[in-house]
């Protein structure tokens, strides 16, 4: 199968300039617009064929939902979602920018897209086989006859780790790590370019977890796939990722290698979310741990100016002036923040 | 991964069907509604004034099967339809060859005996008549059959009008939401608000309602209950993530609602639909039994109700008619009692 992702690693496949994702809020009897949940607010990045770039962040930072824009999820699912910025998808034919496009203009793409759920039991539809799921990327992709179907789904299988003997069963009949693999095998059905993983093993058991984690890195090595890899767990992130983005309100407040970002972070949301990563050693002492007051704001009523101002311990009165844009502090990591 | 013995791997309604056969109430029920059934079916075979075979001279006719044959082409004196049971007295006295093989209950259900039976009907039961005549001098057993028949596959025919009606009006609301619900479920309730009672008086007082035109009334004002179920499945299901899968893999609309979600929302109506069908048996024996139903002289059950009221003191008019409603009913809901069982996610069921 395709070498081709690896032959041009490197290249841009993605770039993402200026995304916002805005959900209006309805109330009142008349149910007229009262707010706007500002879930994603102007995020801008870029990701490179066969590379992986993992997206962290707290619960409500807007990480799953840059994710599902990305794949074009919001605008078939909520048609009253505001959409704002580019979404420029590389072809060999130019860029496309699928950033609200329709259903039918974004079908050809969906072939080089796919996506990796968090939820391995919501994601694969009870009703239907292993067989019927995995083979329903290709059914509308790819030209193939019932016969081929079936052997691709049999070799997915296989390459997923997973008996070629499942491929007849219903989904309640495997585990969470086994669904897992299963929505890994219908990913790679059209053998696509990009691949979004919505905390893929947020839902397992540690060991399981570690299983999957490999399971993916074999796959991208050998398909040459670039993941979109959306997490909040740290270690798990810096063990696959090349590069790492850190989200908090809907913004990006730091982007950097993963070394960067895990071994030298310097905005101070990410110090503080790096503290949080706990010791393996009960005796290492927990004086590095920046403890955040409060809790994220909601994103229908964010601050003025900086997102992280009002939990930011180095925050000063001017931060609530302008939004701060990411900007080089050296070796290509970006943060956002004037200070640092 | 512990070895998993060869089991062939079921699908949830596969599972549930299994259940169902072990709730043996229900099971039988099924079993017996579906024979019965099928053997009214079949009555216009057994249950019928036509001969089986006539014999004459020399030659043979099926008239069960082969339909009219007028009087004189057997020899008898009389215009229009021959008839055999007379015919079969009048060879057998003439012992000339000729014979008549009748069906095995040789009446029809809208075919008045009160020339060939004494006395004034209704006759109670006899012999010849198991469960009597009612005050037309026509047999009540005929007519329970006849009206078995057109009671049931007029219920089937409004269960699946009104649930096909419901379930793409509540899909569709489900599905696409928003503006479409809101709009979409205002006139649902509107239709709601009508009056069924009235509707069907009027309409039926000015065409004199067929078999199919009631079933279209019928089903008109009974598909919005199943609406709002489906719209309540497709609401929930839609905000799972197999639904966004299907999105992200790009099935159309249609697509999504009928082989993604569709299958996940036949629960209810599963378990609704007996209940459904012996709502339709009782509406029609309602309208029947105010005379807005079907034209006379069918054979239904809501007519032989209405004269078992009216000839309150012959019992085999009130008994039968009642009885058979009853017992239909009854196993109608059966059914519906197991599936609902089998479908109930607790393992330990109640019934068994």
């Amino acid at each position: 199968m395709a070498q081709e992702g690896n032959q041009r690693k490197g290249e841009p496949l993605l770039t993402v300039k200026g995304l916002k994702v805005h959900f209006p809020v309805y109330g009142g009897i008349l149910r007229h617009k009262v707010g706007t949940v500002k879930a994603v607010d102007g995020v801008s990045f870029r990701l490179n064929r066969g590379e992986t770039l993992g997206v962290v962040g707290e619960s409500g930072s807007g990480k799953t939902t840059v994710g599902r824009a990305i794949i074009n999820l919001h605008k078939p699912m909520y048609p009253d979602v505001e959409l704002g910025g580019e979404i420029l998808f590389h072809t060999e034919s130019g860029q496309v920018d699928t950033n609200g496009i329709t259903r039918d203009e974004m079908l050809p793409l969906r072939e080089r897209i796919q996506m990796i759920f968090q939820d391995p039991f919501s994601s694969l539809n009870p009703r239907l086989t292993v067989q019927a799921i995995i083979e329903g990327p290709m059914k509308v992709h790819m030209n193939l006859t019932a016969a081929q179907r079936k052997d691709r789904v049999l070799d997915l299988l296989d390459r997923v780790g997973l008996q070629r003997s499942y491929a007849q069963r219903y989904p309640h009949e495997f585990s969470g790590g086994q669904r897992q693999r299963v929505g890994i095998a219908r990913a790679l059905a059209t053998n696509p370019d990009l691949i979004i993983a919505d905390e893929p093993v947020s839902a397992l058991d540690v060991s399981i977890q570690a299983q999957v984690i490999n399971l993916m890195m074999e796959l991208q090595r050998e398909f040459g796939l670039t993941y979109l890899f959306i997490a909040h767990d740290l270690s798990v992130v810096y063990h696959i990722c090349d590069r790492i983005a850190v989200m908090y309100l809907g913004n990006l407040v730091e982007i950097g290698t993963a070394d960067q970002v895990y071994k030298s972070p310097r905005h101070p949301y990410s110090k503080a979310l790096l503290s949080a990563v706990p010791q393996p050693d009960p005796r290492s002492s927990n004086k590095g741990r920046i403890r955040l007051e409060g809790d994220i704001p909601t994103p229908m009523a964010k601050p003025s100016g900086c997102g992280f101002r009002t939990r930011c311990p180095i925050a000063k009165p001017s931060c609530a002036q302008d939004v701060p844009e990411l900007r080089d502090v050296g070796n290509g990591q970006m943060v956002a923040c004037p200070f640092v | 991964m512990a070895a998993v013995p060869q089991e062939k791997s079921l699908s949830v309604l596969q599972r549930r069907w299994r259940k169902f056969r072990t709730l043996k109430r229900g099971w039988y029920s099924l079993v017996a509604i579906l024979v019965m059934y099928a053997l009214s079916l079949l009555a216009p075979l057994y249950i019928t004034n036509k001969a089986w075979v006539v014999k004459y001279n020399g030659e043979y006719t099926f008239p069960a099967l082969s339909g009219f044959h007028a009087a004189t082409e057997f020899g008898q004196r009389t215009i229009g339809e021959a008839d055999y049971r007379k015919l079969k007295q009048e060879f057998q006295e003439a012992d000339a060859g000729n014979w008549v093989l009748l069906a095995p209950y040789p009446y029809h259900p809208n075919e008045s005996l009160m020339r060939s039976l004494e006395g004034r009907p209704p006759h109670s039961p006899s012999r010849a008549h198991w469960l009597g005549t009612d005050n037309r001098g026509r047999d009540v057993l005929a007519r329970l059959v006849y009206g078995f028949r057109i009671s049931l596959t007029f219920a089937i025919g409004v269960v699946l009008l009104s649930y096909t009606l419901g379930i793409a009006v509540g899909a569709v609301l489900g599905f696409f939401g928003g503006k479409v619900d809101i709009l979409g479920q205002r006139l649902v309730e509107i239709w709601s608000g009508l009056p069924f009672l009235y509707t069907v008086i009027i309409v039926s007082s000015l065409l004199l309602p067929s078999m199919w035109t009631l079933t279209a009334i019928l089903a008109a004002f009974g598909w919005m209950g199943i609406a709002m179920y489906m719209r309540g499945e497709f609401y929930r299901e839609k905000s799972k993530d197999y639904v966004a899968a299907a999105i992200a893999q790009g099935d159309s609309s249609r697509a999504i609602m009928f082989q993604q979600i569709f299958p996940n929302a036949l629960t209810p109506l599963i378990s609704f639909a007996p209940f459904a069908v012996v709502g339709a048996i009782s509406s029609l024996v309602a309208l029947d039994f105010l005379g807005f139903g079907l034209r006379p002289p069918t054979p239904s059950w809501g007519e032989m109700v209405n004269q078992g009221l009216s000839n309150i003191f012959k019992w085999h008019l009130v008994v039968f008619p009642l009885s058979a409603l009853f017992i239909t009913l009854m196993m109608v809901v059966f059914i519906g009692e197991a599936i609902r069982e089998a479908f109930d996610p607790k393992v330990f069921s109640r019934l068994r």
